[in-house]
């Protein structure tokens, strides 16, 4: 099997609220978005080992392998303080672990007769496509696990051929909106949105696009001009695509954004009205 | 003689029991005047220990416990006694069965049993629609909460997925009713995954139904099973004469020295005294009473002696082997620990032989051999947890626990259930409690419910309780005082001593006057 490697930041074995059924989750390190409410910003960045982490550390837990270029991390004295993950300045973890294809595919043995399928999220996965191309040609060629479901959960800032070798081996694709002006996307994640919108109109086109999610942030996305463009966007999918409105919730968020505050129910009415009006049919949560 | 008349004034004058009550608390009064059928003195001490635990069937059986009428026999049939023609329609059945189930004698006067209600029904369907049916089996339902006030009356539905079924699931979130308690056989070859879905969203609503692994509990039986009460399986057309359980905790207190001699000694000691219990209860029913040669049932044909066992039962495996783990030195817990779940197979792989190996009278059901049953508990165990379940709050992740429990679920003939727990927001994603339920029963899983973390009904040993009764009660106050919030188990258990509510688990009332 190949040496390809990738940086998993965490699996859990039983979700019920990453697609349909029973499923496992793979968490995937590093993100091309920085998003201000981001709830696990301990996934975007990569390790440098610069040691601060090492450094603050009440328990001793954690010790530079630099051989390895690694972070060694001793499970039976960490407390899950979760210390080392709030200094850190690079917004990543000294937890994540390289695994390799073969490895994943051993995790998911273990759990194949509980699960509908397997989801992979981040960080964004779409920055491992040759390691999920890899993955998913292994799932759908193993006797035991070829009946699984694969869900790529994604924020589609990614080109266009990235998509073409995946496509074929997946079920869909959840996607994230978090505005539809580039400006204000700007703002939110620290990026522009074109590659985004092309990978919402790309998947649809393929019959790939399962989810659109859209996260409102008061004071940011939740005016009327902002609300109209992205019911259009969302309009402009098939209907079969499921279609999120999310109260951006501001538990676990970085200090630095927590002048971020939640969406009344007022606005967030005021938000599933426009798109009730627009005649889409929003789950809203 | 002074004693009784107290305990019969005690009951007569006691305002929180209704009428109905009240007498059955008298015919147990009355009933403990007579002598414990023979057993030793050892055996006695035991019972008395509550070591042995009889489950308040009382001194001198004169029914049995578990009866499971051949329904089917006597609508074909009829019944003379009851002057019951075989019905012809939907109405008569229903009729029928509502006469006879008033009939049906059990330790708590309500019958355990109340069939496989929808093969039963669906002969007489004709061409009734289904809103008809609807309306129909919505008061039939409403008759047995309100008639057979018991939280172990038990229906059963399944395999076939069939319009019955799915009107009872419909009737279930309607109603809301603690009864009839309900398990769905499930074959997923028989099964459609539409009836398993709209069973999975009744569990969210009501705690019911229980699923049956139908495969593997039919293969246990000659011919047809039911599931009744708190999950005993049992033949139909006959039952168990007596369930007598083993306290483990109790008796892993009095073993001194390790693992390996309590299963030599004090376990296989204490395993022949309960099936001493057993024999000498099922001979005083037999030989003594005469129940099978005299009651209606047996004289024509709906139940027989021979399709009749005894059932052995016992509870606290997990304090019994977290205890003997100690023993050795280790900190290990059964549910968390590989060690210690192995000690617990090996406790009910040597039980199970002990068991097997004893010939019984009139338990031609089983071979001659009592069912081994991992009895989901009562009220008053408060330290104990029930049969061989891991304690409530200290479950592992839901594959570690199936991968705990699957192992052992064939060795129990007689029943075993375990109770799952889950978040509220898989309520969004019912399938992925089929996905669950598909994998547990792969593994081996014999009989199961869930429970979430915020519904209205409660499931804890065997029983439902409801989420506003239990709240009531916690406000007017509980004998436990603070312990009545360390377990849901003694939740139950206080809801239980609160007599004065309607439906109840009549069963152990009887056994504080
Ligand atoms: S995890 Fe963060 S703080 Fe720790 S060494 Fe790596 S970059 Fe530095
Ligand atoms: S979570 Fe563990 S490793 Fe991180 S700082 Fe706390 S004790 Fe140390």
């Amino acid at each position: 099997m190949s040496k390809l490697q990738a940086n998993i930041s965490g699996i859990i074995k039983s979700s019920v609220i990453d697609g349909p059924g029973n499923r496992m989750v793979i968490f995937f390190q590093e993100c091309n978005l920085n998003c201000m409410y981001c709830h696990n910003s301990h996934t975007i960045g990569l390790c440098n080992l610069c040691g601060t982490c090492v450094d603050t550390c009440p328990t001793n837990s954690l010790k530079i392998d630099s051989e390895n270029k690694r972070i060694i991390h001793n499970e039976n004295t960490c407390t899950r303080c979760d210390e080392c993950i709030k200094v850190c300045p690079e917004n990543s973890s000294p937890f994540y672990k390289q695994m390799s294809v073969e490895d994943v595919i051993c995790e998911i043995l273990e759990v194949k007769d509980f699960i509908s399928g397997i989801t992979v999220s981040g960080g964004e996965v779409m920055l491992h496509a040759p390691f999920l191309s890899l993955l998913f040609q292994e799932i759908k060629s193993h006797s035991d696990l070829k009946h699984l479901s694969i869900l790529i959960d994604s924020n589609g800032n990614i080109e266009q051929e990235k998509w073409n070798s995946l496509l074929p081996l997946i079920d869909g694709v959840m996607l994230d909106i978090k505005a539809y002006s580039a400006k204000t996307h700007k703002q939110i994640t620290g990026y522009s949105n074109e590659k985004i919108l092309k990978s919402i109109e790309y998947l649809n086109d393929k019959n790939k696009l399962k989810e659109l999610r859209f996260v409102l942030t008061p004071d940011y996305n939740n005016d009327e001009s902002e609300l109209r463009e992205i019911a259009k966007l969302m309009k402009s999918v098939s209907p079969n695509v499921g279609k999120t409105l999310i109260k951006m919730r501001n538990y676990g968020i970085r200090k630095e954004f927590s002048f971020l505050r939640e969406a009344s129910s007022e606005e967030m009415n005021f938000a599933k009205n426009i798109f009730v009006q627009a005649d889409i049919d929003i789950l809203v949560i | 003689m002074e004693e009784i008349k107290n305990r019969v004034l005690q009951v007569l004058s006691d305002g929180n029991l209704d009428y109905r009550q009240k007498k059955h608390h008298l015919a147990y009064i009355a009933e403990s005047t007579q002598d414990y059928p023979d057993i030793l003195k050892e055996a006695t001490e035991a019972l008395n220990e509550k070591i042995i635990c009889d489950l308040f069937e009382g001194n001198a059986p004169y029914r049995p416990r578990y009866v499971l009428p051949d329904y089917a026999y006597a609508l074909k049939n009829g019944v003379n006694y009851l002057e019951l023609e075989p019905p012809t329609n939907f109405d008569e059945a229903i009729n029928f069965l509502s006469i006879l189930y008033l009939q049906v004698p059990s330790i708590t006067g309500y019958s355990v049993y109340l069939g496989d209600i929808d093969t039963l029904l669906l002969d007489y369907v004709g061409d009734l629609s289904e809103d008809k049916i609807y309306k129909k089996m919505k008061l039939f339902w409403r008759f047995i909460d309100r008639t057979l006030p018991d939280a172990f009356v038990h229906i059963n539905i399944g395999p076939e997925d069939n319009v019955i079924a799915r009107v009872i699931l419909r009737i279930e979130r309607e109603l809301k009713q603690v009864v009839p308690n309900l398990t769905l056989k499930y074959d997923p070859e028989i099964t459609s995954d539409e009836l398993l879905l709209e069973a999975s969203k009744t569990v969210f609503e009501v705690a019911k139904p229980h699923i049956a692994n139908h495969k593997m509990t039919a293969a246990d039986f000659k011919g047809e099973y039911g599931v009744v009460s708190c999950y005993n399986s049992l033949p139909v057309g006959g039952g168990s004469h007596t369930l007598i359980r083993l306290n483990l905790k109790k008796i892993t207190d009095l073993h001194s020295g390790n693992a390996e001699s309590f299963i030599s000694g004090t376990l296989k000691k204490y395993c022949e005294m309960t099936l001493d219990v057993i024999e000498a209860r099922s001979k005083y029913l037999v030989e003594c009473v005469k129940y099978y040669d005299t009651d209606f049932l047996a004289k024509e044909g709906i139940i027989s002696l021979d399709n009749f066992s005894a059932m052995f039962g016992f509870y606290g495996l997990a304090e019994c082997v977290n205890q003997l783990m100690k023993r050795c030195g280790k900190e290990l817990c059964y549910g968390k620990d590989e060690e210690a779940n192995q000690l617990a197979h090996l406790i009910l792989e040597e039980m199970k032989k002990i068991v097997d190996a004893r010939e019984l009278p009139y338990c031609k059901a089983n071979n001659g051999k009592a069912f081994f049953h991992a009895q989901s508990g009562i009220d008053i165990d408060i330290e104990e947890t029930a049969g061989a379940r891991i304690p409530i709050g200290s479950e592992p992740d839901i594959y570690s626990h199936i991968n705990t429990v699957a192992p052992h679920h064939h060795l129990f003939n007689g029943g075993i259930s375990d109770i799952f727990h889950f978040d509220e927001t898989v309520k969004r994603n019912p399938a992925a409690i089929l996905d669950i339920i598909k994998g547990a029963f792969r593994k081996g899983m014999r009989m199961f419910t869930f429970n979430l973390s915020n519904g209205e009904f409660i499931r804890i040993t065997g029983y439902l309780v409801r989420r506003s009764d239990l709240k009531e009660f916690r406000e007017e106050g509980s004998r436990y005082g603070s312990a009545l919030f360390a377990a849901n188990s003694m939740d139950n258990a206080n809801v239980d001593n609160r007599v004065s509510k309607r439906v109840i688990s009549n069963e152990q009332v009887a056994g504080k006057y």
